[in-house]
Protein backbone atom coordinates (compact mmCIF):
# COMPACT_ATOMS: atom_id res chain seq x y z
CA UNK A 1 0.00 0.00 0.00
CA UNK A 2 2.79 2.32 0.93
CA UNK A 3 4.71 1.59 -2.23
CA UNK A 4 1.67 2.39 -4.33
CA UNK A 5 1.24 5.77 -2.72
CA UNK A 6 4.93 6.47 -3.40
CA UNK A 7 4.77 5.43 -7.02
CA UNK A 8 1.92 7.70 -7.85
CA UNK A 9 3.74 10.98 -7.11
CA UNK A 10 6.76 9.75 -9.05
CA UNK A 11 4.61 9.02 -12.06
CA UNK A 12 2.95 12.39 -11.68
CA UNK A 13 6.26 14.20 -11.52
CA UNK A 14 7.45 12.38 -14.63
CA UNK A 15 4.32 13.44 -16.39
CA UNK A 16 4.82 17.02 -15.26
CA UNK A 17 8.42 16.97 -16.39
CA UNK A 18 7.38 15.64 -19.76
CA UNK A 19 4.67 18.26 -20.20
CA UNK A 20 6.97 21.12 -19.22
CA UNK A 21 9.71 19.77 -21.47
CA UNK A 22 7.24 19.68 -24.33
CA UNK A 23 6.34 23.29 -23.69
CA UNK A 24 9.93 24.46 -23.50
CA UNK A 25 10.89 22.50 -26.61
CA UNK A 26 8.05 23.99 -28.57
CA UNK A 27 9.08 27.45 -27.34
CA UNK A 28 12.67 26.86 -28.48
CA UNK A 29 11.45 25.48 -31.79
CA UNK A 30 9.26 28.53 -32.29
CA UNK A 31 12.27 30.78 -31.55
CA UNK A 32 14.42 28.88 -34.03
CA UNK A 33 11.68 28.99 -36.65
CA UNK A 34 11.27 32.73 -36.10
CA UNK A 35 15.05 33.22 -36.37
CA UNK A 36 15.23 31.27 -39.58
CA UNK A 37 12.39 33.28 -41.09
CA UNK A 38 14.19 36.50 -40.15
CA UNK A 39 17.41 35.28 -41.76
CA UNK A 40 15.56 34.23 -44.89
CA UNK A 41 13.99 37.67 -45.02
CA UNK A 42 17.45 39.24 -44.64
CA UNK A 43 18.73 37.16 -47.54
CA UNK A 44 15.77 38.20 -49.67
CA UNK A 45 16.11 41.89 -48.74
CA UNK A 46 19.83 41.88 -49.50
CA UNK A 47 19.09 40.58 -52.99
CA UNK A 48 15.91 42.49 -53.85
CA UNK A 49 16.00 45.95 -52.25
CA UNK A 50 17.56 49.14 -53.54
CA UNK A 51 19.57 50.31 -50.57
CA UNK A 52 22.25 52.87 -49.90
CA UNK A 53 24.01 52.26 -46.64
CA UNK A 54 27.17 52.93 -44.67
CA UNK A 55 28.78 50.82 -42.03
CA UNK A 56 31.86 50.71 -39.85
CA UNK A 57 33.90 47.61 -39.13
CA UNK A 58 35.23 47.88 -35.59
CA UNK A 59 38.20 45.69 -34.74
CA UNK A 60 41.61 46.08 -33.09
CA UNK A 61 40.46 49.38 -31.58
CA UNK A 62 40.12 50.78 -35.08
CA UNK A 63 37.19 51.58 -37.30
CA UNK A 64 37.04 50.99 -41.06
CA UNK A 65 34.22 52.89 -42.75
CA UNK A 66 32.50 51.46 -45.82
CA UNK A 67 29.86 52.64 -48.23
CA UNK A 68 27.60 49.97 -49.67
CA UNK A 69 25.08 50.37 -52.46
CA UNK A 70 22.82 47.74 -53.89
CA UNK A 71 20.12 47.83 -56.48
CA UNK A 72 18.15 45.70 -58.87
CA UNK A 73 17.53 46.66 -62.46
CA UNK A 74 15.95 44.99 -65.44
CA UNK A 75 17.88 44.48 -68.64
CA UNK A 76 16.69 42.86 -71.83
CA UNK A 77 17.96 39.34 -72.31
CA UNK A 78 20.82 39.53 -74.77
CA UNK A 79 21.02 36.01 -76.18
CA UNK A 80 17.47 35.73 -77.40
CA UNK A 81 16.07 36.21 -80.85
CA UNK A 82 15.00 39.70 -81.85
CA UNK A 83 11.30 39.12 -81.49
CA UNK A 84 11.64 37.99 -77.92
CA UNK A 85 14.12 40.66 -76.87
CA UNK A 86 11.46 43.34 -76.48
CA UNK A 87 9.48 41.43 -73.91
CA UNK A 88 11.94 39.13 -72.19
CA UNK A 89 13.72 40.91 -69.37
CA UNK A 90 16.13 39.74 -66.78
CA UNK A 91 16.71 41.13 -63.30
CA UNK A 92 20.30 42.09 -62.65
CA UNK A 93 21.76 43.01 -59.30
CA UNK A 94 24.14 45.97 -59.06
CA UNK A 95 26.40 46.43 -56.09
CA UNK A 96 29.18 48.76 -54.94
CA UNK A 97 31.18 48.29 -51.76
CA UNK A 98 33.87 50.90 -51.12
CA UNK A 99 36.33 51.30 -48.27
CA UNK A 100 36.34 55.01 -47.47
CA UNK A 101 39.66 55.37 -45.63
CA UNK A 102 43.13 54.87 -47.07
CA UNK A 103 43.88 53.67 -50.58
CA UNK A 104 40.89 52.80 -52.73
CA UNK A 105 39.45 49.35 -52.28
CA UNK A 106 36.28 49.09 -54.29
CA UNK A 107 34.25 46.06 -55.16
CA UNK A 108 31.83 46.39 -58.06
CA UNK A 109 29.29 43.84 -59.10
CA UNK A 110 27.03 43.63 -62.08
CA UNK A 111 25.04 40.43 -62.07
CA UNK A 112 27.46 37.54 -62.16
CA UNK A 113 30.60 39.61 -62.57
CA UNK A 114 32.49 40.96 -59.58
CA UNK A 115 35.37 43.43 -60.02
CA UNK A 116 37.99 44.20 -57.42
CA UNK A 117 39.89 47.48 -57.48
CA UNK A 118 42.74 47.22 -54.99
CA UNK A 119 46.14 48.86 -54.59
CA UNK A 120 48.00 45.52 -54.68
CA UNK A 121 46.73 44.35 -58.06
CA UNK A 122 45.66 45.68 -61.40
CA UNK A 123 41.84 45.78 -61.48
CA UNK A 124 40.38 42.38 -62.27
CA UNK A 125 37.00 40.70 -62.45
CA UNK A 126 35.88 37.23 -61.59
CA UNK A 127 32.77 35.36 -62.56
CA UNK A 128 30.86 35.25 -59.32
CA UNK A 129 27.47 36.26 -57.98
CA UNK A 130 28.73 37.36 -54.57
CA UNK A 131 31.08 40.04 -53.34
CA UNK A 132 33.64 39.06 -50.77
CA UNK A 133 33.72 41.85 -48.21
CA UNK A 134 33.51 42.18 -44.43
CA UNK A 135 29.96 40.83 -44.36
CA UNK A 136 29.78 37.08 -44.94
CA UNK A 137 28.31 36.44 -48.39
CA UNK A 138 26.08 33.65 -47.06
CA UNK A 139 23.66 36.18 -45.53
CA UNK A 140 22.57 37.18 -49.02
CA UNK A 141 22.24 33.59 -50.14
CA UNK A 142 20.69 30.33 -48.97
CA UNK A 143 21.17 30.42 -45.19
CA UNK A 144 19.90 26.86 -44.72
CA UNK A 145 23.47 25.63 -45.45
CA UNK A 146 24.34 26.87 -41.96
CA UNK A 147 21.78 24.70 -40.21
CA UNK A 148 24.10 21.70 -39.96
CA UNK A 149 26.70 23.56 -37.93
CA UNK A 150 24.84 26.40 -36.25
CA UNK A 151 21.61 26.98 -34.34
CA UNK A 152 19.49 30.03 -35.06
CA UNK A 153 18.00 31.72 -32.02
CA UNK A 154 15.68 34.69 -31.98
CA UNK A 155 16.59 36.53 -28.80
CA UNK A 156 14.77 39.80 -28.44
CA UNK A 157 14.18 43.28 -29.68
CA UNK A 158 16.29 46.36 -29.26
CA UNK A 159 16.95 49.69 -30.90
CA UNK A 160 19.79 49.96 -33.40
CA UNK A 161 20.43 52.83 -35.83
CA UNK A 162 17.29 54.49 -34.51
CA UNK A 163 15.19 51.59 -35.70
CA UNK A 164 13.39 48.69 -34.08
CA UNK A 165 15.68 45.70 -34.44
CA UNK A 166 15.33 41.98 -33.89
CA UNK A 167 18.39 40.23 -32.46
CA UNK A 168 19.17 36.87 -34.02
CA UNK A 169 22.01 34.74 -32.74
CA UNK A 170 23.79 32.23 -34.93
CA UNK A 171 25.17 29.87 -32.31
CA UNK A 172 27.79 27.27 -33.25
CA UNK A 173 26.91 23.69 -32.39
CA UNK A 174 30.43 22.96 -31.16
CA UNK A 175 33.22 24.87 -29.40
CA UNK A 176 35.41 25.08 -32.52
CA UNK A 177 34.01 28.26 -34.04
CA UNK A 178 32.55 31.63 -33.15
CA UNK A 179 28.99 32.84 -32.87
CA UNK A 180 27.45 35.61 -34.94
CA UNK A 181 24.87 38.03 -33.61
CA UNK A 182 22.75 39.93 -36.08
CA UNK A 183 20.48 42.86 -35.43
CA UNK A 184 17.91 43.00 -38.23
CA UNK A 185 15.67 45.90 -39.13
CA UNK A 186 12.03 45.06 -38.49
CA UNK A 187 10.83 47.23 -41.34
CA UNK A 188 13.10 46.18 -44.17
CA UNK A 189 14.66 42.98 -42.83
CA UNK A 190 18.12 44.39 -43.56
CA UNK A 191 21.12 44.14 -41.27
CA UNK A 192 21.78 46.95 -38.79
CA UNK A 193 24.59 45.43 -36.77
CA UNK A 194 26.67 42.27 -36.80
CA UNK A 195 28.98 41.01 -34.08
CA UNK A 196 31.38 38.08 -33.86
CA UNK A 197 31.29 36.66 -30.35
CA UNK A 198 33.30 33.94 -28.62
CA UNK A 199 31.62 31.13 -26.76
CA UNK A 200 32.31 32.97 -23.52
CA UNK A 201 30.54 36.05 -24.84
CA UNK A 202 33.59 38.15 -25.67
CA UNK A 203 33.16 40.57 -28.56
CA UNK A 204 35.88 40.16 -31.21
CA UNK A 205 34.68 42.22 -34.12
CA UNK A 206 31.59 44.11 -35.03
CA UNK A 207 29.98 45.85 -37.94
CA UNK A 208 27.77 48.77 -37.05
CA UNK A 209 25.63 50.35 -39.74
CA UNK A 210 25.59 54.11 -39.53
CA UNK A 211 23.15 55.00 -42.28
CA UNK A 212 20.45 53.16 -44.16
CA UNK A 213 18.30 54.39 -46.98
CA UNK A 214 15.91 52.27 -48.97
CA UNK A 215 14.72 53.70 -52.25
CA UNK A 216 12.29 52.79 -55.00
CA UNK A 217 14.63 53.67 -57.85
CA UNK A 218 18.29 53.04 -58.54
CA UNK A 219 20.77 55.52 -57.10
CA UNK A 220 22.96 57.59 -59.44
CA UNK A 221 26.13 55.64 -58.62
CA UNK A 222 24.49 52.38 -59.60
CA UNK A 223 23.14 53.84 -62.82
CA UNK A 224 26.71 54.83 -63.67
CA UNK A 225 27.95 51.37 -62.77
CA UNK A 226 25.44 49.92 -65.20
CA UNK A 227 27.15 51.63 -68.14
CA UNK A 228 30.71 51.24 -66.85
CA UNK A 229 32.97 48.79 -68.58
CA UNK A 230 34.32 46.38 -65.98
CA UNK A 231 37.84 44.93 -66.04
CA UNK A 232 38.36 41.70 -67.90
CA UNK A 233 37.20 38.52 -66.21
CA UNK A 234 40.21 36.41 -65.30
CA UNK A 235 40.04 32.77 -66.19
CA UNK A 236 41.01 30.46 -63.41
CA UNK A 237 42.42 27.47 -65.17
CA UNK A 238 41.17 24.18 -63.87
CA UNK A 239 44.72 22.86 -63.89
CA UNK A 240 45.92 24.90 -60.95
CA UNK A 241 42.90 23.97 -58.88
CA UNK A 242 42.51 20.78 -56.92
CA UNK A 243 46.19 20.00 -57.06
CA UNK A 244 47.34 16.78 -55.52
CA UNK A 245 49.42 17.83 -52.51
CA UNK A 246 52.01 15.97 -50.47
CA UNK A 247 50.19 16.55 -47.23
CA UNK A 248 46.72 16.50 -45.78
CA UNK A 249 44.73 18.06 -42.97
CA UNK A 250 43.41 15.29 -40.76
CA UNK A 251 41.26 17.32 -38.41
CA UNK A 252 38.82 20.12 -39.06
CA UNK A 253 35.70 21.15 -37.16
CA UNK A 254 32.64 19.25 -38.41
CA UNK A 255 31.08 20.71 -41.51
CA UNK A 256 34.19 22.24 -43.05
CA UNK A 257 34.66 21.11 -46.61
CA UNK A 258 37.51 21.59 -49.00
CA UNK A 259 36.87 24.43 -51.41
CA UNK A 260 40.13 24.23 -53.30
CA UNK A 261 43.77 23.29 -53.13
CA UNK A 262 46.62 24.68 -55.21
CA UNK A 263 50.21 25.88 -55.36
CA UNK A 264 50.73 29.60 -55.71
CA UNK A 265 53.00 32.46 -54.73
CA UNK A 266 51.87 34.83 -52.03
CA UNK A 267 51.57 38.29 -53.48
CA UNK A 268 53.36 40.26 -50.78
CA UNK A 269 56.18 37.89 -49.81
CA UNK A 270 56.56 36.03 -53.13
CA UNK A 271 56.76 32.88 -51.06
CA UNK A 272 55.71 29.75 -52.93
CA UNK A 273 53.14 27.87 -50.90
CA UNK A 274 50.93 24.84 -51.09
CA UNK A 275 47.47 25.86 -50.13
CA UNK A 276 44.10 24.46 -49.11
CA UNK A 277 40.90 26.39 -48.45
CA UNK A 278 38.03 25.08 -46.35
CA UNK A 279 34.59 26.50 -45.66
CA UNK A 280 31.61 25.65 -43.45
CA UNK A 281 29.19 28.01 -45.18
CA UNK A 282 30.08 30.98 -42.99
CA UNK A 283 33.78 30.75 -42.13
CA UNK A 284 36.82 30.28 -44.39
CA UNK A 285 39.95 28.50 -43.18
CA UNK A 286 43.19 28.63 -45.15
CA UNK A 287 46.02 26.16 -44.55
CA UNK A 288 49.48 26.90 -45.97
CA UNK A 289 52.47 24.58 -46.14
CA UNK A 290 55.89 25.63 -47.39
CA UNK A 291 59.57 24.85 -46.77
CA UNK A 292 61.29 27.14 -44.30
CA UNK A 293 64.90 28.16 -43.63
CA UNK A 294 64.33 27.73 -39.93
CA UNK A 295 64.65 24.24 -38.50
CA UNK A 296 62.08 24.68 -35.74
CA UNK A 297 59.89 27.55 -34.67
CA UNK A 298 57.36 27.39 -31.88
CA UNK A 299 53.74 28.27 -32.47
CA UNK A 300 53.22 31.98 -33.11
CA UNK A 301 49.87 33.62 -33.59
CA UNK A 302 48.25 36.99 -33.98
CA UNK A 303 44.73 38.18 -34.50
CA UNK A 304 43.05 40.71 -36.74
CA UNK A 305 39.66 41.17 -35.13
CA UNK A 306 38.17 37.70 -35.17
CA UNK A 307 40.63 36.42 -37.77
CA UNK A 308 43.43 34.35 -36.32
CA UNK A 309 46.80 33.75 -38.00
CA UNK A 310 48.80 30.85 -36.59
CA UNK A 311 52.13 29.62 -37.77
CA UNK A 312 54.77 27.08 -36.76
CA UNK A 313 57.84 25.38 -38.25
CA UNK A 314 58.60 21.73 -37.64
CA UNK A 315 61.55 20.05 -39.38
CA UNK A 316 62.03 22.88 -41.88
CA UNK A 317 58.39 22.84 -42.90
CA UNK A 318 56.24 25.83 -42.13
CA UNK A 319 52.53 25.26 -41.55
CA UNK A 320 50.12 28.18 -41.19
CA UNK A 321 46.40 28.47 -40.53
CA UNK A 322 44.28 31.58 -41.13
CA UNK A 323 40.60 32.01 -40.37
CA UNK A 324 37.90 33.29 -38.05
CA UNK A 325 38.29 30.43 -35.62
CA UNK A 326 39.36 30.15 -31.97
CA UNK A 327 43.00 29.51 -31.14
CA UNK A 328 42.29 26.00 -29.88
CA UNK A 329 40.79 25.02 -33.25
CA UNK A 330 43.70 26.50 -35.22
CA UNK A 331 46.23 24.67 -33.06
CA UNK A 332 44.37 21.42 -33.53
CA UNK A 333 44.32 21.93 -37.30
CA UNK A 334 48.06 22.74 -37.47
CA UNK A 335 48.92 19.70 -35.42
CA UNK A 336 46.75 17.45 -37.55
CA UNK A 337 48.65 18.16 -40.78
CA UNK A 338 50.46 15.00 -41.86
CA UNK A 339 52.88 14.48 -44.73
CA UNK A 340 53.16 11.84 -47.31
CA UNK A 341 56.91 11.04 -47.21
CA UNK A 342 57.00 9.63 -50.74
CA UNK A 343 55.92 12.85 -52.36
CA UNK A 344 57.88 15.25 -50.17
CA UNK A 345 61.02 16.72 -51.69
CA UNK B 1 8.22 76.31 28.43
CA UNK B 2 9.55 72.81 28.59
CA UNK B 3 6.12 71.42 27.75
CA UNK B 4 5.86 73.60 24.68
CA UNK B 5 9.36 72.51 23.64
CA UNK B 6 8.29 68.87 23.76
CA UNK B 7 5.22 69.79 21.78
CA UNK B 8 7.39 71.49 19.15
CA UNK B 9 9.62 68.43 18.94
CA UNK B 10 6.56 66.25 18.49
CA UNK B 11 5.33 68.38 15.62
CA UNK B 12 8.82 68.42 14.07
CA UNK B 13 8.87 64.62 14.21
CA UNK B 14 5.55 64.65 12.37
CA UNK B 15 7.18 66.84 9.76
CA UNK B 16 5.17 69.85 10.73
CA UNK B 17 6.93 73.13 11.52
CA UNK B 18 5.19 75.25 14.11
CA UNK B 19 6.72 78.65 13.80
CA UNK B 20 10.02 79.49 12.21
CA UNK B 21 11.67 80.96 15.24
CA UNK B 22 10.48 78.64 17.94
CA UNK B 23 11.23 75.47 15.95
CA UNK B 24 14.76 76.63 15.14
CA UNK B 25 15.25 77.51 18.76
CA UNK B 26 14.09 74.06 19.80
CA UNK B 27 16.42 72.38 17.33
CA UNK B 28 19.34 74.30 18.77
CA UNK B 29 18.26 73.38 22.30
CA UNK B 30 17.85 69.78 21.26
CA UNK B 31 21.46 69.62 20.12
CA UNK B 32 22.60 70.86 23.52
CA UNK B 33 20.06 69.23 25.82
CA UNK B 34 20.37 65.47 26.20
CA UNK B 35 16.87 65.26 27.59
CA UNK B 36 15.34 66.91 24.56
CA UNK B 37 17.31 64.84 22.07
CA UNK B 38 16.20 61.69 23.90
CA UNK B 39 12.63 62.88 23.45
CA UNK B 40 13.28 63.36 19.69
CA UNK B 41 14.48 59.78 19.51
CA UNK B 42 11.59 58.42 21.54
CA UNK B 43 8.97 60.26 19.49
CA UNK B 44 10.43 58.79 16.34
CA UNK B 45 10.30 55.32 17.85
CA UNK B 46 6.69 55.85 18.90
CA UNK B 47 5.85 56.98 15.40
CA UNK B 48 7.57 53.94 13.92
CA UNK B 49 5.69 51.59 16.23
CA UNK B 50 2.36 53.21 15.42
CA UNK B 51 3.05 52.99 11.67
CA UNK B 52 4.33 49.46 12.15
CA UNK B 53 7.69 50.29 10.63
CA UNK B 54 9.94 48.91 13.32
CA UNK B 55 12.65 46.54 12.16
CA UNK B 56 12.82 42.95 13.41
CA UNK B 57 15.77 43.68 15.65
CA UNK B 58 15.58 46.95 17.45
CA UNK B 59 18.79 48.89 17.85
CA UNK B 60 17.58 51.56 20.18
CA UNK B 61 20.80 53.38 20.73
CA UNK B 62 22.41 53.31 17.32
CA UNK B 63 23.90 56.79 17.53
CA UNK B 64 25.75 55.97 20.71
CA UNK B 65 27.21 52.85 19.09
CA UNK B 66 28.37 54.76 16.06
CA UNK B 67 29.97 57.38 18.27
CA UNK B 68 31.78 54.62 20.14
CA UNK B 69 32.94 53.01 16.92
CA UNK B 70 34.31 56.31 15.67
CA UNK B 71 36.16 56.82 18.92
CA UNK B 72 37.69 53.36 18.61
CA UNK B 73 38.80 53.98 15.05
CA UNK B 74 42.59 54.56 14.86
CA UNK B 75 43.31 57.97 13.46
CA UNK B 76 45.13 57.85 10.12
CA UNK B 77 47.74 60.42 9.50
CA UNK B 78 48.47 61.11 5.86
CA UNK B 79 51.82 62.85 5.60
CA UNK B 80 52.64 64.87 2.52
CA UNK B 81 54.83 62.92 0.12
CA UNK B 82 58.22 64.43 -0.29
CA UNK B 83 59.77 64.36 -3.72
CA UNK B 84 63.15 62.70 -3.45
CA UNK B 85 65.70 64.84 -5.15
CA UNK B 86 68.91 63.12 -4.26
CA UNK B 87 68.47 59.46 -5.02
CA UNK B 88 71.46 58.29 -7.04
CA UNK B 89 69.89 54.95 -7.94
CA UNK B 90 66.68 56.30 -9.44
CA UNK B 91 68.60 58.89 -11.42
CA UNK B 92 70.80 56.20 -12.85
CA UNK B 93 67.84 54.08 -13.86
CA UNK B 94 66.18 56.97 -15.57
CA UNK B 95 69.30 57.54 -17.63
CA UNK B 96 69.46 53.92 -18.70
CA UNK B 97 65.84 53.95 -19.74
CA UNK B 98 66.36 57.19 -21.62
CA UNK B 99 69.29 55.70 -23.46
CA UNK B 100 67.62 52.45 -24.39
CA UNK B 101 64.25 53.78 -25.43
CA UNK B 102 65.23 56.18 -28.22
CA UNK B 103 67.56 53.63 -29.79
CA UNK B 104 64.83 51.03 -29.83
CA UNK B 105 62.25 53.42 -31.15
CA UNK B 106 64.51 54.71 -33.91
CA UNK B 107 65.27 51.22 -35.09
CA UNK B 108 61.59 50.45 -35.16
CA UNK B 109 60.65 53.62 -36.91
CA UNK B 110 63.29 53.01 -39.55
CA UNK B 111 62.55 49.41 -40.33
CA UNK B 112 58.95 48.93 -39.44
CA UNK B 113 57.18 52.15 -40.25
CA UNK B 114 53.63 51.32 -40.99
CA UNK B 115 53.55 48.26 -38.82
CA UNK B 116 51.27 48.44 -35.89
CA UNK B 117 51.84 45.98 -33.18
CA UNK B 118 49.98 45.88 -29.95
CA UNK B 119 50.96 43.52 -27.22
CA UNK B 120 54.09 41.70 -26.29
CA UNK B 121 55.46 38.44 -27.58
CA UNK B 122 53.39 35.67 -26.25
CA UNK B 123 54.77 32.85 -24.21
CA UNK B 124 54.14 29.62 -26.04
CA UNK B 125 54.03 27.63 -22.85
CA UNK B 126 50.71 28.99 -21.65
CA UNK B 127 48.87 29.44 -24.92
CA UNK B 128 46.46 26.58 -24.48
CA UNK B 129 44.25 28.38 -22.02
CA UNK B 130 43.98 31.66 -23.88
CA UNK B 131 41.14 32.01 -26.31
CA UNK B 132 42.04 35.37 -27.76
CA UNK B 133 45.69 36.11 -28.35
CA UNK B 134 47.40 39.15 -27.01
CA UNK B 135 48.91 40.09 -30.34
CA UNK B 136 47.11 42.02 -32.98
CA UNK B 137 48.34 42.32 -36.49
CA UNK B 138 47.33 45.23 -38.67
CA UNK B 139 46.01 44.03 -41.99
CA UNK B 140 46.54 47.11 -44.03
CA UNK B 141 49.74 48.74 -42.91
CA UNK B 142 49.58 51.50 -45.51
CA UNK B 143 45.97 52.42 -44.99
CA UNK B 144 46.93 55.82 -43.63
CA UNK B 145 46.08 55.64 -39.98
CA UNK B 146 46.82 58.66 -37.86
CA UNK B 147 49.44 56.96 -35.76
CA UNK B 148 50.91 54.01 -37.63
CA UNK B 149 53.91 53.41 -35.41
CA UNK B 150 52.89 52.70 -31.89
CA UNK B 151 55.32 50.15 -30.70
CA UNK B 152 55.67 49.74 -27.00
CA UNK B 153 58.93 47.95 -26.72
CA UNK B 154 59.96 47.25 -23.19
CA UNK B 155 62.95 45.24 -22.32
CA UNK B 156 62.75 44.17 -18.71
CA UNK B 157 65.99 42.28 -18.82
CA UNK B 158 68.69 44.94 -18.79
CA UNK B 159 71.51 42.42 -19.02
CA UNK B 160 70.62 41.76 -22.65
CA UNK B 161 72.94 43.40 -25.11
CA UNK B 162 72.00 45.76 -27.85
CA UNK B 163 72.62 43.22 -30.59
CA UNK B 164 70.33 40.75 -28.92
CA UNK B 165 67.62 43.35 -28.90
CA UNK B 166 68.20 44.10 -32.54
CA UNK B 167 67.85 40.47 -33.56
CA UNK B 168 64.76 40.11 -31.42
CA UNK B 169 63.31 43.10 -33.19
CA UNK B 170 64.20 41.75 -36.60
CA UNK B 171 62.53 38.50 -35.70
CA UNK B 172 59.46 40.36 -34.53
CA UNK B 173 59.28 42.33 -37.73
CA UNK B 174 59.78 39.22 -39.84
CA UNK B 175 56.98 37.58 -37.87
CA UNK B 176 54.67 40.52 -38.53
CA UNK B 177 55.50 40.37 -42.24
CA UNK B 178 54.62 36.69 -42.27
CA UNK B 179 51.31 37.31 -40.55
CA UNK B 180 50.43 40.13 -42.92
CA UNK B 181 51.34 38.11 -45.98
CA UNK B 182 49.21 35.23 -44.74
CA UNK B 183 46.25 37.46 -43.91
CA UNK B 184 46.21 39.25 -47.24
CA UNK B 185 46.69 36.02 -49.16
CA UNK B 186 43.85 34.40 -47.19
CA UNK B 187 41.55 37.27 -48.13
CA UNK B 188 42.66 37.05 -51.74
CA UNK B 189 42.05 33.31 -51.91
CA UNK B 190 38.59 33.71 -50.38
CA UNK B 191 37.74 36.23 -53.13
CA UNK B 192 39.00 33.94 -55.85
CA UNK B 193 37.26 30.93 -54.35
CA UNK B 194 33.88 32.55 -54.99
CA UNK B 195 34.55 32.30 -58.71
CA UNK B 196 35.97 28.86 -58.34
CA UNK B 197 32.92 27.47 -56.58
CA UNK B 198 30.73 28.56 -59.47
CA UNK B 199 33.11 26.90 -61.91
CA UNK B 200 33.38 23.71 -59.93
CA UNK B 201 29.61 23.39 -59.93
CA UNK B 202 29.66 23.67 -63.69
CA UNK B 203 32.52 21.20 -63.81
CA UNK B 204 30.64 18.78 -61.60
CA UNK B 205 27.57 19.16 -63.76
CA UNK B 206 29.51 18.51 -66.93
CA UNK B 207 31.12 15.52 -65.25
CA UNK B 208 27.71 14.20 -64.30
CA UNK B 209 26.51 14.71 -67.85
CA UNK B 210 29.51 12.79 -69.13
CA UNK B 211 28.78 9.98 -66.70
CA UNK B 212 25.22 9.98 -67.93
CA UNK B 213 26.44 9.65 -71.51
CA UNK B 214 28.64 6.77 -70.56
CA UNK B 215 25.73 5.09 -68.84
CA UNK B 216 23.57 5.73 -71.85
CA UNK B 217 26.16 4.32 -74.17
Amino acid sequence: MKSLSLKLPIKLSFLLCFVSACFSFSAIAADAEQAKLSLERLSQSLRQLNFNTSFVVVKNNQAEPYHWLHGVTEVPLSNRTDTQADTAKQEVELEILALLNGPRRDILRVGNTVSYIEPEYAPYSIASAQISGPIPAVFGRDISVLENNYHFVSVGKSRVLGRAAQLIRIVPQDAHRYGYWLWLDQDSGLMLKLAVITRKGKLLEQIQFTHLEITESLSENLKQLQVTELPKVIELSAKENDTELAWQVNWLPDGFEEVKSDRHRMNSSKQAVEFMLFNDGLVDISVYVNPSQDKQRAVEYASDGATLVLNQVVNNIEVSVVGKIPLSSAEKIVNSVSFNPNKLN
Amino acid sequence: MSESKFETISSLVDNYRVAEQSSEQVIDDMLKDEHLSAAWQQYHLIGDVIRDEIPQILQLDLSAQIAEAIADEPSILAPKTLTKVNDPQSGFKAKVVQLIKPVGQLAIAASAAGLMIIGVQQNTADTNEIITPSQIVQTKPLAGFANPVSFNYQQNDHSRTQSHQATALEQRIAQQHRFQALLSDHQQQVKLSAAKSAQSKDAKQSLLEKDGEIVNN
